[in-house]
């Protein structure tokens, strides 16, 4: 895993195979009813005894609460210590594991891909965002790139 | 009409979600908390990235489809094809194309374009769709994605 730098890391940083650290991120039953509120308002993501006899079997955070709080994991693990200039998309998300009341995430960013612009000074770098519950089972996988300035650009 | 089962749902249905004006304070507030990025927290920042401006997360965009989507599945009278859904495997082909900036309201909309079954259980099977947020002044596509729901199955 790598630790805080002080100089950004470029394009040409981010070789196949390393590695980022982020999280942890622990979950609470009010953020999880917050963002549901807000955003995702279904019986399963509000309401403990509902969720009981969802698919879900319970209390469980909404798939894109779970892509935010992955996004803040990437954004301090990854993004502060890149020069970087803002993401795209993301290829795939999969939501494998419910993400309940109590768990504490921690992500590991593995670059998986790099391609370089071939007219402008910075290049694309894909990273599989594999997050862990405190089981260590893996709860979601996302793909994530981010445009990176080269170095000397 | 009673809710449709996955056995119901046609390809090709396309519903209209609804529209959504991003603020700035919203989109501040969304990205202090998910995605503190200066060019989605810090406006005076933002204006020295290469976006120009304070722009919404992408996450943001994506939590705003949801919000329209349970919005129109309560107001469909059964006509929406989410109504026996609720629980997602995930999402693929993401894709932010445009930058959202405060002020901004992007039209939503949701096209069924494939079902899926699972071999794993027989009670529900994956229906997919399309899923495009449109600049409402331009009609600019700012935001699409695939959409994965798991939908009841009639009971046999």
């Amino acid at each position: 895993m790598e630790q805080a730098m002080t100089t950004p890391l470029h394009f040409e940083d981010f070789t196949l195979g390393r590695t980022f650290a982020g999280g942890p991120y622990a979950v609470t039953k009010e953020e999880i009813v917050e963002f549901a509120r807000e955003f995702d308002p279904q019986p399963h993501h509000l309401d403990e005894e509902a969720a009981k006899t969802s698919l879900l079997g319970g209390l469980a955070a909404s798939g894109w609460h779970t892509c935010a709080m992955t996004m803040r994991m990437f954004a301090d693990g990854v993004i502060a210590k890149a020069a970087a200039r803002g993401g795209i998309g993301s290829p795939e998300g999969r939501w494998m594991k419910p993400v309940r009341p109590g768990d504490v995430l921690r992500m590991e960013a593995e670059v998986i891909a790099t391609k370089a612009s071939e007219s402008k000074p910075f290049g694309f770098v894909t990273f599989a965002c594999k997050v862990f519950n405190q089981r260590e089972q893996v709860a979601t996988i996302q793909m994530t790139p981010i445009v990176a300035t080269r170095s000397g650009a | 009409m009673t809710p449709l089962y996955w056995e119901e749902i046609e390809i090709g249905g396309r519903r209209e979600l609804g529209t959504y004006r991003f603020s700035e304070e919203e989109i501040v507030r969304f990205a202090r908390k998910y995605d503190p990025q200066p060019f989605h927290v810090d406006p005076e920042a933002a204006k020295q990235s290469i976006f120009g401006g304070l722009i919404a997360s992408g996450w943001h965009t994506a939590a705003i489809w949801m919000k329209l989507a349970i919005a129109e599945r309560a107001r469909s009278g059964g006509a929406s094809p989410l109504l026996r859904a609720g629980v997602s495997p995930g999402y693929e082909d993401m894709r932010w194309l445009k930058p959202v900036r405060p002020g901004m309201t992007l039209r939503y909309a949701s096209t069924t374009v494939g079902k899926v079954e699972l071999k794993s259980r027989s009670d529900v099977a994956i229906l997919l769709t399309r899923n495009e947020a449109h600049d409402a002044a331009t009609g600019e596509l700012v935001f699409a994605f695939t959409g994965k729901g798991l939908v009841q199955r009639r009971p046999r």
